[in-house]
């Protein structure tokens, strides 16, 4: 084996978007020994596409808002499945994380009085997300960016080195998670990781193995402590508003470490991508359109959300066009517009349109704002998409409709961490952000990604420092370990030179085109039991092609040689998605079944949990912790009769009845 | 200097497998010359000449894309989001540096039923690491040498800061850059003396020093002071023309000159 390239950290946090970040710059505040290692520039990373805000219940604009009406809005949206400890956390530390933004400098739109502006989202009662114009994202990216160069520069003041306790390896990928095996009783703190068997120590996370993207040489990170920070999956499916990045990363290295994921079935489709011209599909439209008084249309003309309000939002959202406009002005004496229903439900209602033959020319709805503001207005509250129509699809806002349909956007499933400390029940594993999974349920709200990102990175950053801080000894990458990630990484070039004929040789740019064709047509937006059989059929016969993918040419910068390697994670993912997908015999949030359209109050205490052993993907059913009584409290009754089974309500009562109190065991799990 | 051509239908030079997929209804065959460089095996840059089908709303990313999956798989080119928000695709496209994800083939196509040709190259006044891919870490570090972080002392306050709207709207503008390197390698005097900060930098200095919650102005103004600082600035406009976030550039450069000259001492 060559000499590899060497580095030892305390903490290893992969991925360099807002959870990534954050947590990096905790583990440094926290004392410790940081790199953040990431596929893109520093600050490219794919929340700059994030566009709303970020959802915080700091009631600036609506003083009635408070932690608990977000907490109930959260697991509203995702229909109860999510884990109500980390939406708890959220609503509860939301707040302090967006204005802890603004002291590292970050520009915010304001109130009259100088406070940070918010802006109403769909399904927040409240007008909640802090914003800047519709480029928030970027903002918090570059804010966070800007507080690692300030911390460098007082790292250098006092070390003489500016990356003496933070560096960030950028364009660098990592390939594998390298474990140990402690010697028995050698093993760490106990870590409160969900799921983790009892008895034998399990394997600790010892490193990471990478290489640069530029060179195509490998690098070693030694380290006790890695987090992930990853993102999302998106780059599975055909039409997707994710970037390139997200081709699955950090859940196929969590699972292949030993981690588990849950919820890997449901995935957000967008309900506004842009549908026109192809060579923009897909692209992003933002919620805050529909935020601002934008409205969606039928080819006939017709508001048609209005037909498609479920019944549990019913009280919530008006049934008529004059109620639902009146809401803009007046919140508090009116029910909301029902193009604010959560993401799937006006996902799902845009795609039963089309599929009647109301859609428009190009196979989508009509979103319109330029019959509800004038132009001047339109221009200065949503300038980046007046831009983006303009140059791109050659459409004036300010004078037409768009055209928007459906568009992957993002999974709510990912790894299984413990809600307090983001740890996953591989010791020394922790998880934040999008790869995470739980906190979003089985459908996210617009806006509760960038809180999400602040609030668990940050507590990400703390759990893996109190890990590492507490650990006897340091965990040892053996030789053995790292020749075999070296092996796999190389793989396709062996597959080139080996001796088989051409013929068997697989591109990896056709292979990920068949797999997104296959995950957009067979495990997208609307799924049936059959054609999820196939997936998985389809699947198998992509991954025993993807052992053959050979790519040309030397190490250094080889884009296809990447894709290669990302394929491998993609796959893996996929085979998660559609394997729950099939499995979960209900339609909630993110996951719509044609052939099991209602949603199943027995299923919402069940998550679905995904392992890897190196054959496959194994699915099993784990029973949803039952939320804590003072939390249930926050609900009416009625509200809960939709969501619960009736044996949950009367033992939920009856808890209450024994007088257990939230006080008395908060965050308690079992 | 060398130059081949490479047709769609030719599979037997370096590159994917793959077959090509159908030519969509209304595309052009239009030249794509790529300036190519692999620092492992290439003497020097060279143009390479590509065949590829575009429609007129296809952007140049879109034809990239169509060279590295189907006609040479060692492309290299970063990209990331593809709508203009990242700033990982800045490149000299038919001489001007652009975004590939923003230029659209409809604004580049030769009228009178002429062959189009698209010339791309890296930007200018960076080494050239492969292909269109540059080494960013000069222009990062100018970035990082104007201090670009909020600087404030006293007690941080437990909720917001205070800013009017008014204060908030004096800075907006240089609020939106997305750190291509468009504008600074654009910038004549960047080419020549690449000690020179360069309009990006100096943008997102501007961003800080016109922040009304900043207490860092002076020393950043002292920085940009400096022989390498905002004095180089010949005011060409070539950045504000190459600002693919409209960012008035050069006027930035000009404001952070007149509160050099009319600061306080």
């Amino acid at each position: 084996m060559t000499e590899l390239e060497r580095h030892s950290y305390d903490v290893v946090v992969i991925g360099a978007g807002g959870a990534g970040l954050r947590a990096a710059i905790e583990a440094h505040e926290q004392g410790l020994r940081t790199a953040v290692v990431c596929k893109s520039l520093f600050g490219k990373a794919h929340t700059v596409m994030a566009e709303g805000g970020i959802a915080a219940a700091m009631g600036n604009v609506n003083s009635r808002d408070s932690w608990q009406v977000h907490f109930r809005d959260t697991m509203r949206g995702g229909k109860f499945l999510n884990n109500w400890r980390m939406a708890e956390l959220h609503a509860k530390e939301a707040p302090d994380r967006v204005w802890e933004l603004e002291t590292y400098g970050a520009l915010f739109d304001r109130t009259g009085d100088g406070r940070i502006s918010q802006r109403n989202f769909g399904g927040h009662e409240y007008p909640r997300l802090a914003h800047v114009g519709d480029r928030t994202g970027l903002e918090l990216i570059r804010s966070l960016q800007q507080k690692i160069v300030a911390l460098q520069q007082a790292d250098r003041r006092e070390h003489g080195d500016y990356e003496a306790r933070l560096r960030v390896f950028a364009e660098c990928t990592v390939t594998e998670l390298l474990l140990d095996s402690p010697e028995p009783g050698q093993a760490g703190p106990a870590q409160t990781g969900p799921g983790q068997d009892t008895g034998a120590t399990p394997p600790r996370v010892a490193g990471a193995f990478a290489y640069w993207r530029e060179s195509g040489r490998f690098v070693v990170f030694e380290a006790p402590a890695v987090v992930l920070a990853t993102g999302g999956i998106g780059k599975s499916f055909k039409v997707t508003s994710n970037s390139w990045e997200y081709t699955g990363d950090g859940h196929a290295l969590a699972l292949r470490a030993g981690a588990s994921l849950i919820n890997m079935e449901f995935v957000q489709f967008h309900p506004t991508g842009m549908v026109w011209p192809p060579s923009v599909k897909g692209i992003l439209v933002t919620e805050s359109v529909r935020g601002d008084g934008g409205v969606l249309r039928n080819s006939e003309g017709r508001r048609f959300m209005f037909d498609y309000i479920p019944e549990v939002f019913k009280d919530k959202y008006a049934d008529n066009e004059d109620e639902a406009d009146r809401w803009y002005t007046d919140p508090d004496n009116n029910r909301r517009p029902p193009e604010l229903l959560p993401r799937d439900e006006v996902a799902r209602a845009i795609n039963a349109e089309v599929k009647a033959g109301r859609g428009t020319e190009h196979g989508g709805v009509f979103l319109d704002v330029s019959t509800r503001m004038s132009a001047d207005e339109i221009i200065r509250r949503l300038p980046s998409m007046h831009h983006q129509f303009k140059e791109l699809a050659d459409v004036d806002i300010t004078a037409e409709p768009m055209e928007v349909g459906p568009t992957c956007h993002y999974v709510m499933g990912g790894v299984e961490v413990d809600p307090d400390t983001a740890a996953s029940r591989v010791p020394g594993l922790f998880a934040a952000g999008e790869v995470a999974g739980g906190m979003h349920g089985s459908n996210r709200l617009g806006g509760n990604s960038l809180s999400d990102l602040l609030v668990f990175g940050r507590r990400a950053g703390l759990g893996a420092a109190d890990y590492v801080t507490a650990l006897r000894d340091r965990p040892r990458v053996t030789e053995q370990v790292l020749a075999q990630a070296e092996r796999t990484a190389l793989a396709p070039f062996a597959n080139l030179a080996g001796a088989g004929p051409a013929a068997d040789q697989e591109n990896p740019y056709t292979l990920h085109l068949e797999l997104q064709q296959v995950m957009n047509d067979l495990v997208g937006i609307i799924r049936r039991g059959a054609e999820m059989a196939q997936a998985l059929d389809r699947l198998d016969e992509l991954k025993r092609r993807a052992e053959h993918v050979a790519v040309e040419g030397h190490r250094q910068f080889n884009p296809g040689w990447h894709l290669a390697l990302d394929l491998r994670n993609m796959l893996l993912v996929s085979e998660c998605v559609a394997r729950s997908a099939l499995r979960r015999t209900e339609s909630r949030g993110g996951h719509t079944r044609d052939d099991y359209p209602r949603m199943d109050p027995r299923w919402r205490r069940k998550l679905l949990v995904c392992t890897a052993d190196g054959a496959g993907v194994e699915v099993a059913e784990r029973p949803q912790e039952p939320m804590r009584p003072d939390l249930v409290d926050l609900f009416e009754f009625t509200e809960l009769q939709k969501y619960l089974t009736g044996e949950e309500l009367a033992a939920g009562g009856a808890e209450r009845a024994a007088g257990r109190s939230a006080t008395e065991h908060p965050g308690e799990r079992s | 200097m060398t130059a081949s051509t490479t047709s769609p239908t030719d599979q037997t030079t370096s590159g994917s497998r793959g077959t090509t997929p159908p030519v969509p209804e209304g595309a052009v065959a239009v030249t794509v010359k790529i300036r190519r460089f692999n620092p492992e095996v290439d003497p020097e840059p060279y143009w390479q000449s590509f065949e590829v089908p575009a429609l007129p709303t296809d952007r140049v990313l879109n034809l990239l894309h169509y060279v590295k999956w189907y006609l040479d798989g060692t492309l290299t080119f970063r990209r990331s989001c593809a709508h203009g928000i990242c700033g990982s695709d800045a490149m000299k496209i038919n001489g001007v540096n652009r975004l590939a994800c923003k230029v659209l083939m409809k604004d580049l196509f030769a009228g009178d039923g002429k062959q189009t040709t698209v010339t791309i190259e890296p930007i200018k006044g960076l080494p050239v690491h492969k292909d269109l891919l540059v080494d960013m870490e000069p222009f990062f570090e100018a970035f990082r040498a104007v201090k670009p972080y909020l600087i404030a002392y006293g007690n941080e306050p437990t909720r917001e800061r205070l800013q009017s709207q008014a204060d908030r709207a004096r800075f907006d503008d240089t609020t939106k850059c997305i750190l291509c390197a468009c504008c600074t390698t654009s910038c004549p005097v960047y080419w020549t003396e690449g000690s020179y900060f360069g309009p990006a930098a100096i943008v997102n200095a501007h961003r800080f020093i016109f922040d009304s919650r900043d207490e860092g102005a002076e020393e950043r103004l002292d920085i940009l002071n400096d022989v390498d600082g905002v004095w180089r600035c010949r005011t060409t406009f070539n950045c504000t023309d190459a600002c693919p976030r409209g960012i008035q550039v050069t006027k930035a450069i000009q404001e952070v000159k007149r509160a050099l000259l009319f600061r306080r001492t």
